[in-house]
Parts: structure tokens; sequence; C-alpha cells
């Protein structure tokens, strides 16, 4: 009795049959031919970056429901409790309604409700002032991922600022970085058919990222793969292993090493492989010699002969084994490099596009809308990412390093800041600094669709429509399971909100830049819609809201003709690349700083129901989670006469917090561990307004040395009971 | 076997692959616009263990839409009661808020509803079941721990599963029959 029989039964009594556009892109599995008539309205999620494929029920006007569209095999036929949880942001009482602009000082929350025109002949003055005043590159142009970024960060490339400043050095900078160094692009990892499975901190049972947390726990728990798990804290994810380890923080990279050691020692590398594919395996013998079991012990905690015999199970298991790389912050300042020493220890074991390995990512093609183009800008990055990080991406920015460089201002003055979809005041390391940068600056407008505790600090909001009431332009999400996605207005705004590109026109219309947004975002898609592989393009993507290819293919790089995207392009175990930039060709190790006596690491994580900062308020998620605590270990709680739930003193060099204790055995005996999202200084975020911490209060400034991105388990902390 | 013309719902739940990520329970409560503060499902979670040898499960439940229903058995007035196709219901207008299906259910799987002011409890999502479709639990579950149909349809996944599979189910010896089964 599954879902897609039902809706056979129910489509042929209730709906015409659809024409079949395209019969190879009908999910795996799927018993009729043509694909079912959806009892929603397909639209696409925006409550994290999976973008998973969701049927939109609307009862007299209202979303009622969310329900998981099964033609996206990307999304697995799922949607997580974040999904389910959207509905209340739309009908969220304290959601922004009308734009804003601020009456008293800054986070004094002192607001004056206006109509649109007003907002955009307030920001496009002070944005003009500042243009005049400092020039374009005096404007910084921040946000996180969405479909409608592109909008916002055309604005600010039409206006000619250089100061665009996306989220990957936030996020997943220095795992892009490592793999497109190696291998020339950024592969998936294959957890469906990987039969040995290695992940490091990734807590991929939490921290759910589709299609891998569905095809890691159906294989582990059918019995299909075994997974070894390491993480200084017994999470869900450990809970489900076959084996977890509580590594000592920062030696992921010895653990690493020594397993590279083991499989060169014994000889259970893919030689063929690595003759044919790759560049500097000679070198990396030599340089792992002093890499033993029983140095990476000492380092780790986990005793060699379980090195040993991992390394030895792990070769065994060949293509079908894979370290997997995992997709979150970077932890510490060696971060890109630990991610290197994976991706050779993958390609040591020849799992390169094999199934069960490490695939390389497909595309399912679409076409572009062509716009006016812009000149580009005539100053450089303030974060001077050319000087400081001349292999991370231009195009994206490194976050720390700008606001370094904005609180000294220099190379130059960057006087107004405009912010989408973020929330740098909980998003970014040392809240306190980034509140200094807030301070400098003589404008700052918030593009949200919530008064984030950043919007709190904003000069002027800009309240957006929410995903449910918007179209989106068509998104692809690459993978082994590529799919293009489009996210499709479910009800008409229900307050005076608009989307980003009708904010963007706004404002460049007063900027005198309506000519580079002379399109509507029907334009926009139909341009797209025209070259997806499926006949009628736009009209299948309103009805189904995913083209998906379903059925994973393997070895297209593994023929003689293909050159990786890379120097000498093969793949590039020793890298001459990094070698020239100042940075180790191959990984080296150094032993991280252990917290002082009496101190802690302090680590960060998630839970299935707060990914992101925002997400802790919506009341659904809150009951389940209505306040973050300090987790510490159960003897080093006993010896500071902490029990759980007495309020303790969290202080680092950044900052302190008070917050409930957790006494649990589930967390080293060095580390204490908090979620993230709590402790919100906005007082429209009723459930979370200063309730439990906020993470980024504590975390101190630091990033990883070769990709810029925010390391974020690099502050030590010490906790007393209040 | 041939196919029973009356149906038998019942779910059969593997929950090691349970995460414990709570999407069935925010599924449920966007499906049957259940109020804060109550469920009519959980997740019934278990930690043990010293560090570093630690373990911990996750258990999902709700109504066992028991074959021989406790708390149809002890309500006044009939306002509890089982559908032919076993899904143990409470009809709302006949409902006294009495409580006493509260106690007799060995399973605390009902609770009071304060804005309804009547008892309420798991339904299968009969209304998505009478319409072809699955329970919102079952639909939304990420890791496919769940799966609902027909105990009397021999070509049935649930009916493989228990075929093949081993199961328990909890508190048999109250001798309600549940029919949530356990996969071990």
């Amino acid at each position: 009795m599954d879902r897609r029989l039902f809706l056979q039964i129910v489509g042929a009594g209730g709906f015409a049959a659809t024409s079949i556009a395209c019969p190879k892109f009908f999910g795996k599995g799927r018993r009729a031919a043509e694909p079912p008539v959806p009892l929603g309205i397909p639209t696409t999620c925006e409550l994290c970056p999976n973008k998973c494929s969701v049927l939109a029920s609307v009862r007299k006007g209202r979303i009622h429901k969310l329900n998981p569209n099964p033609e996206n095999p990307k999304s697995r036929n799922m949607l997580c409790a974040r999904g389910n949880a959207a509905i209340q942001q739309v009908y969220d009482p304290d959601r922004l309604k009308q734009p804003l602009i601020r009456a008293g000082a800054r986070g004094e929350g002192k607001w004056k409700p206006v109509s649109w025109d007003e907002a955009f002949d307030f920001a496009a003055k002070k944005l003009a002032e500042t243009k005049a005043k400092h020039g374009p590159e005096g404007t910084l142009w921040s946000s996180t991922e969405g479909f409608q970024e592109v909008f916002f960060k055309n604005l600010g490339l039409a206006f000619g600022s250089p100061n665009i400043l996306r989220h990957p050095s936030l996020c997943l900078a220095s795992v892009n970085l490592a793999y497109s160094m190696t291998f020339g692009t950024v592969p998936s990892f294959d957890l469906q058919n990987a039969k040995y499975v290695i992940m490091a901190g990734a807590n991929r049972f939490e921290s759910i990222i589709t299609p891998d947390t569905m095809d890691l726990i159906g294989g582990v728990m059918e019995r299909k793969a075994k997974f070894v798990y390491l993480d200084p804290r017994f999470t869900v994810t450990a809970s489900k292993a076959d084996e977890w380890y509580p590594i000592k923080p920062g030696t992921d990279m010895a653990f690493i090493l020594a397993m590279i050691h083991v499989i060169i020692r014994e000889d259970r590398c893919d030689k063929a492989f690595l003759d044919q594919w790759t560049l500097g395996f000679d070198r990396l013998v030599e340089h792992v010699l002093p890499y033993t079991p029983e140095f990476a012990e000492a380092e780790t905690g986990i005793p060699a002969r379980e090195i040993t015999r991992i390394a030895r199970e792990f070769a065994d298991a060949g293509h079908r084994a894979v370290f997997y790389a995992g997709r979150r912050s970077s932890w510490y300042q060696n971060d890109f490099q630990m991610r290197r020493a994976q991706a050779i220890l993958n390609t040591i074991v020849g799992n390169w596009d094999r199934e069960g390995g490490m695939v390389p990512n497909r595309k399912v093609a679409k076409g572009e809308f062509m716009f006016l183009p812009w000149d580009d800008p005539k100053a450089g990055r303030v974060d001077e990412v050319e000087k400081n990080f001349p292999l991370a991406s231009a195009k994206d920015g490194v976050y720390l390093q700008t606001r370094e460089n904005v609180l000294k201002g220099a190379p130059y003055p960057v006087k107004a800041w405009m912010i989408y979809k973020q929330d740098p005041l909980n998003a970014v390391p040392d809240q306190g600094k980034t509140l200094k940068m807030m301070e400098g600056m003589d404008f700052i407008g918030v593009v949200d669709i919530a008064m984030s505790d950043t919007a709190w600090y904003a000069d002027v909001v800009f309240p957006e429509s929410h995903y449910l009431e918007r179209t989106d332009p068509i998104e692809v999400m690459p993978g082994i399971w590529p799919a293009a996605v489009l996210r499709q207005q479910v009800i008409k705004p229900i307050h005076d909100t608009l989307p980003m590109l009708d904010i963007a026109q706004g404002l460049a219309r007063r900027l005198g830049l309506a000519d580079y947004f002379d399109y509507t975002i029907d334009q926009w898609i139909e341009a797209e819609a025209r070259e997806l592989p499926v006949e009628n393009g736009l009209e299948y993507m309103k009805k189904h809201g995913v083209v998906a290819f379903s059925e994973p293919k393997y070895g297209t790089t593994r023929n003689a003709a293909y050159r990786f995207v890379t120097k000498s392009g093969k793949i590039e175990i020793f890298s001459e690349r990094l070698a020239e930039a100042g940075h180790d060709p191959l990984p080296v190790y150094a032993s991280p700083a252990q917290p002082p006596s009496g101190k802690f690491r302090m680590i960060l994580g998630r839970k299935a129901t707060i990914t992101h900062a925002a997400l802790a308020g919506l009341p659904w998620l809150h009951e389940q989670v209505p306040e973050n605590d300090l987790w510490i270990n159960q003897d080093q709680a006993t010896r500071l006469g902490i029990r759980t739930g007495d309020l303790v003193q969290v202080t680092s060099t950044a900052g302190t917090v008070r917050i409930k204790a957790r006494a649990t055995e589930e967390i080293r005996p060095d580390c204490v561990f908090m979620l993230h999202g709590f402790g919100k200084r906005s007082p429209w975020l009723k459930l979370v307004h200063n309730v439990g911490a906020a993470d980024a209060v504590l975390l101190e400034t630091a990033w990883d040395k070769v990709s810029g991105n925010a390391a974020m388990h690099e502050t030590f902390v010490n906790v007393v009971k209040v | 076997m041939a196919k029973n013309p009356v149906k038998r719902y019942a779910m059969v739940l593997d929950s090691r692959k349970c995460i414990d990520c709570k999407a069935c329970i925010v599924a449920c409560k966007a499906e049957n616009d259940v109020p804060l503060g109550v469920f009519r499902n959980r997740i019934n979670a278990e930690h043990g263990g010293a560090y570093p040898r630690l373990r911990a499960s996750f258990d999902p439940e709700q109504c066992h839409h028991c074959d021989n229903p406790s708390c149809v058995r002890v309500c006044p007035t009939g306002a509890s009661f089982q559908r032919e196709d076993g899904i143990v219901q409470v009809r709302e207008a006949d409902c006294i808020g009495c409580k006493y299906c509260m106690i007799a259910c060995p399973f605390d799987a009902r609770f009071f509803n304060e804005e309804t002011k009547v008892v309420d409890k798991c339904t299968f999502c009969s209304h998505r079941v009478d319409r072809g479709e699955l329970p919102a639990c079952v639909e939304t579950c990420p890791s496919k721990v769940r799966t609902f149909g027909d105990l009397n349809d021999s070509g049935s996944a649930l009916h493989a599963l228990l075929e093949s599979r081993r199961y328990r189910v909890l508190k048999p010896q109250t001798g309600n029959g549940p029919q949530l089964y356990y996969l071990l």
C-alpha cells in the first residue's frame, strides 16, 4: 500500500491523465509510466539548503499542509519537521507585514511603518549618498543562499560594488575548495550504494542533507553498509553507527593520515587507478611515513589497533568505501588541509566516480535569462581576497576578513550594508564585533521575512514575501540524482510584502539602474524553462515542480579523453598550485592547541528541528526544544558543582552568556556544546528572545588558513555556576 | 490468501531507522490542527550507559488502534468507537470529557484537547486514508520508519514485513491487541 498506488487510483478516478513529456525522468520504482497528478500545488521548500520538493494543499485560501512530492528523487519523498513547520512562518502573527523605517536609536525598537515608496526612497537616498561620498565600493551586499539571491546580488553588482559577500565562507567553502583543488570539482557521495562509510562530525542524522541522510540510515540499518563515526559528542548519528569514537577535537587529520599510512604500507591501494588518473602518489608515500597509527593514537585518543583495522576494512571495501566529506562550517584553522586529507584517502582506494563511491555531480540543463550586463567594479574587494586567500572564491568573498577590514576602515571605508535573508549577528562568530561593524555603518537595510536580530539593528526593513507566497527562478540542484526545481506561488501574499526581485526593481528605479532589471519573474523562468530536458518545460514545471534524473550514472569521467579541471588535468594528490600559493602541497599535520586547565573547547552542532538560527522560534519546532542548554560532561559538572538545570556563566575572550547546564555522559570531558538559534536580541522573536544563549556571542574570530572559512571550534570557554 | 474485502489497518515501525527528527510529530500537528503542548504521537527516547560506552534508542508511538480497545469499552457514551477497518476514534459530538478512556488506555495515547473540549488522539489520519492517502506521519517520515497498510491485504508491504521479519507489540499482556508492530 504505497503512496504511488494510492495516487494512481485517485488519479484515475479524479483527474485526466497527463501526457508524458519524457519518461526517462520518472522516479525509480514508479509502477506506472505516467507521473501522478499532484494532490497539491508543487513547489520547493526554503527552510534549509536542501530545497525539497513539496506539494502544498490549500483549503479556503489557507495553506493547510505541506506534503512531500515523490517526483523528486533527490528529496527521497519526505518532508522533515522544519519543512512541515514552514506554514507557521506564513501565519506568524509577529512576521514582518509592511516596510519599516527606524524611528529611535539603532536597536531601540522604535519603528515607523511606511509605504514601499517611502522605504525605497529612503534606502535609495542613503545608498546614493554613500556612493557619492565613498564610491560604490563603500557599500557591502551580503546574503545567504536562496533562489532570489541572484536579484539581490545583481543589484549590488549593477550598483558597482565589488563587495558581494555570500555565505560559503561561513559554511562549506573549505570543503568545496579542498575537493576542487584535488578533483577539479566537488563530488557527491553515493551513500545509497556504499559498503563502508566513515564520517567525522557531520552528524548526518541530525543535520539532515538529502539524499545523504536517508540513504545512510537505510544502508546502515538494512545492514548494507558498515558505518564508523567520529564525534566528540554522542549524537543521534553516533547512536546509529556500528562504531563511534569520541575523537579528540581537531585531530581528524591525524586519523586520516594514519589510515593512508596503513593502506599504503600494506599495499592495499588501488594501484591501477592511481597510475592512470592521479598525480603525486609517490610523494604521498614518503609524506605519510611518519603518520603511523601509534602517532595517531597519541593525537586522537583512538587506539592504534582500531585505526589499523578500520584502514584495512576501508581499503577492503575498495571503491564502495567512502570517507564522507561533510558539509558544514569549518571547525579548525587547518580545515582545508583536513578535507584534502579526506579527498586523498578516498582517492587511494579508487572510489572516484564509481557506484558506492565519490561521484562527480551531474546537472539538469536549463536556460538562462539574458539581462543587460553592467561594468565590472573599479575597486577591488574590501576583504582583499586575492591577496589574503588567493585560492578562495573572489565572487563569494570571505566574511570574517571583510568584517576585520571594515572595522579597520582599510583599504577603504565601507559605510552602507545591505543584507538579504541573512542574520549576521547569529550566523557569524563574535556577535560583539558584528555589532561594532553595524554601529560604524551610515546605513543598514535588511530584507527578511521576520524581525531577525540583524533586522532589529537596521535602519530600514524590507519585508520579503514568504516562499509559499512567491514564484522564484528555476534552480538546478546538482548531484547523483540531479534535479531542476521550481518554487511557485501557492497563495497570494497575505501582508504588504514583496519578492526580492520586486524589491531590487524598486531600488533600481530610484538608483538609475532600472534597465538592468527590466523583466518579470515570468519572463525569467520562461527563459530558464526553455532548455529543460522536457517538452513544454514551463507547463511541466508548474504541474510537477521538478524535473529530475532518477538513475545515477557512474564512470563518465573514467575515460581516457577526460581531463580533470586541475592544473595537471589529473587528480592532484600533490598540488603544485597549493605550493605556489604558499600552502602545504600535501596535508601536514600539526597538533592543535588544547584548552588550558579549567577551560573547555566549545563545539557546535545541529538538531533535526533547528539547523539555522531562524528556526528555533517556530512554535512547532520550539515546543520540541524550548531552550538551549550547555552540555557538559557529567564528571566535569560534578567537579564544578554543576547540576542539570543550574544556571552557568560561560565566558570566552569574545563574550559572556548565561545558560542552563545539562550534565551529561554524552560529551567528551574537554568540550562543551550548545545549540544555535537561541538567546535572540529581537523582541519580535518572542519564543527565543532572551531565552537560552547565542553561540555567536562566545565564538572567537578564527579562520581556515587556505579558504578563509570561519573556524567554529577554536574557542575555549570557562564555565562557572552562577 | 484471497484479499479480504474488510480492511484492517495497522502500522509497522522499524525503530532502528528512527533518527528522532520529529517530522512525524510536526506533520501530525499540521495535518490535524493539534494544539501546542499536546501531541497525538511521540518519540520515546531512551539514553543509557556511561561515557564513552553509550547507547540511545528512539521508538515512535501513538494510538495502537487495538483490536480489543479498552478505551472503547469504558466509554460511557459510545463516543470512543472502533471503525470496521480497525481505526479507533472519538466521535466529538458524543464525548462528554469524562476522561475514563484516557485512564483506560495502557499506552497513554490520549489527551484532553482544551480547544475542542473533547478527548483527542491519533486517528491514523482516517480522513486521509479514506481519500486513498497515507497518514501524515507515514508520508513525511524522512528515514521511512513507518509502513502503513491493510493487514488483510496479503499483497501489502505491511503484510510482507510481518511475514518476513520478527516483531513485537507493546504490552501484549493487556489483552488489548495493539496494532503497532515494532520490528526487531
